[in-house]
């Protein structure tokens, strides 16, 4: 695909408890939002992990915009998987410094830069609080400035809700968007079909470590469709 | 190398962690031998009868051969505790994940981590020498005579021995992924280390020689046993780097 920011061809890993991926196709194209769905223990979580070199493939391919994992320019990533990365002792505005620096922003960008995500996310009144005292969907919001902050040209995000109140989800929302219309590729799971719905250009619906088809984005029904393209892969298998 | 350098001493500075032992460390060692020198020269002649074979031969040499003693087993297990604390505190946080898909390469974090806890290491065990000399002062032991300057020497040598000889506990703490590895692991060696003078190894276990040098006891230390601790911490620190290089979140 031309204008895949990511493409991977054939991935497996799987776990001893069964869980893992087995035989994954997937691409995200620039300025586009693609939704993974599925229930617990799908494989979304391992696909991210995988795309993202956390957990190497027993087989199969990964190019990040047409390079290999381990040729890929990875300042132009930004990931939230699992955990935010919020040290507990550092302030907002330290975490998001140690995050604009690890991810290779240059010195003299990285105040406006914090500041500038700060205010995006509506963190200004926790900027100076230590992360281990914000609360669960704070520290979310942080994780997910810290990850977005140096407008990536990938995204990737695991549950990025998880935690999140109705306003930081709709933030949340606009700041993704807003990212996708400036042309980054953006990879999202999540349990909330309406959300997803919301904002994803495609929606792939995974199950027992595959991808068992696609929900339209504008369909009326998507839970009911997503149901059922489960159910008929369990019976299937 | 820069970055992560910034990084992981920005996280070292602000942790609570590494100020408590920094604290025990310095002031605990400090405050237990001129604690021991006290209860010597009090008028309890059975607590003096006690401890007085441990601070021979008295004044400045006798309490400074304490301190070696001291720092030998709990300066290397303060150490560890901190090196185990910031190895395994990625995993515990799950901030492991964000320390992925960056530009830094995870082996010069990790090797950040060494510098940083090594810079940490030489800032405390200055900081310990000198408190012993302050607190040493202030019991009245008087002007530090000239032979208890290489005393003196040996104690600060043996402080940085300890904190090379603790780099087992980031390749433990990295493989357990838990503080509690480091730290076990700190412990096993320390007790194998007495275990091995025990059995009568010499100085030919190297987590034992730095401390036996030092104690200046009946044992003689050569170089070449000396040298032996540098092969040990080189394994450490490649093994160290090499898991953190292949390092896989699969469990």
């Amino acid at each position: 695909m031309a204008d895949s920011m990511v493409d991977a061809r054939g991935l497996i890993r799987t776990f001893d408890d069964g869980t893992g991926v087995r035989g994954v196709d997937i691409s995200v194209a620039r300025a586009e939002i693609h939704a993974l769905v599925g229930l617990n223990g799908a494989g979304k979580s391992t696909l991210m992990r995988l795309l993202l070199g956390m957990l190497r493939p027993t087989a199969g391919t990964i190019t990040i915009a047409g390079r290999s994992p381990a040729d890929t320019d990875w300042a132009t990533v930004g990931h939230l998987v699992d955990y935010p990365l919020a040290y507990s002792e550092l302030t907002s505005r330290q975490n998001l410094t140690l995050g604009a620096r690890l991810h290779g922003v240059t010195p003299h960008q990285i105040a406006s830069m914090v500041e500038a995500v700060i205010a995006e996310l509506h963190l200004t009144q926790y900027a100076d609080r230590r992360a281990g005292k914000l609360s669960l969907g704070n520290r979310q919001r942080l994780g997910l400035a810290s990850a977005l902050q140096h407008d990536p040209a990938f995204i990737v995000l695991d549950e990025p809700t998880n935690g999140l109140d109705p306003s930081g989800v709709i933030l949340l929302r606009e700041a993704l968007l807003r990212r996708a219309g400036n042309g980054a590729a953006v990879l999202v799971s999540s349990h909330h079909l309406d959300e997803v719905a919301r904002i994803a250009d495609r929606i792939s619906v995974m199950n027992a470590g595959r991808i068992i088809g696609a929900l339209d984005p504008q369909g009326i029904d998507i839970e009911r469709a997503f149901f059922d393209l489960v159910y008929s892969d369990d019976v299937a298998a | 190398m820069i970055i992560g350098l910034v990084t992981e001493f920005t996280k070292l500075a602000h942790a609570t962690v590494v100020r408590a032992t920094t604290a025990l460390v310095v002031l605990g060692i400090s405050l237990l031998c001129s604690a021991m020198l006290l209860a010597v020269h009090t008028d309890d002649p059975q607590l003096a009868a006690k401890l007085g074979p441990l601070i021979d031969p008295g004044g400045w040499i006798g309490y400074l051969t304490v301190a070696i003693q001291v720092t030998g087993a709990a300066g290397f297990v303060g150490y560890g505790v901190v090196l185990s604390w910031l190895f395994s505190r990625e995993f515990a946080d799950g901030t492991i994940t964000g320390l992925f898909a960056i530009p830094v390469p995870r082996p010069t974090i990790a090797a950040a981590k060494l510098v940083v806890y090594l810079a940490w290491g030489l800032i405390t065990a200055a900081c310990l020498l000198a408190a012993l000399v302050v607190l040493g002062l202030a019991n009245g032991l008087g002007p530090i005579p000239a032979d208890a300057v290489p005393v003196m020497g040996r104690q600060f040598a043996l402080s940085l021995f300890t904190i090379i000889l603790a780099t087992p506990a980031a390749w433990a703490a990295t493989l357990g992924r838990s503080v509690l590895a480091g730290i076990g692991t700190t412990i096993v060696i320390l007790v194998l280390s007495q275990v091995s003078v025990i059995a009568g190894a010499d100085g030919w276990f190297p987590f034992a020689a730095p401390a036996l040098w030092a104690i200046h006891s009946d044992i003689t230390v050569g170089p070449l046993q000396l040298a032996l601790v540098v092969p040990v911490v080189a394994v450490s620190v490649t093994l160290t780097l090499h898991s953190w290089q292949h390092l896989q979140l699969d469990r």
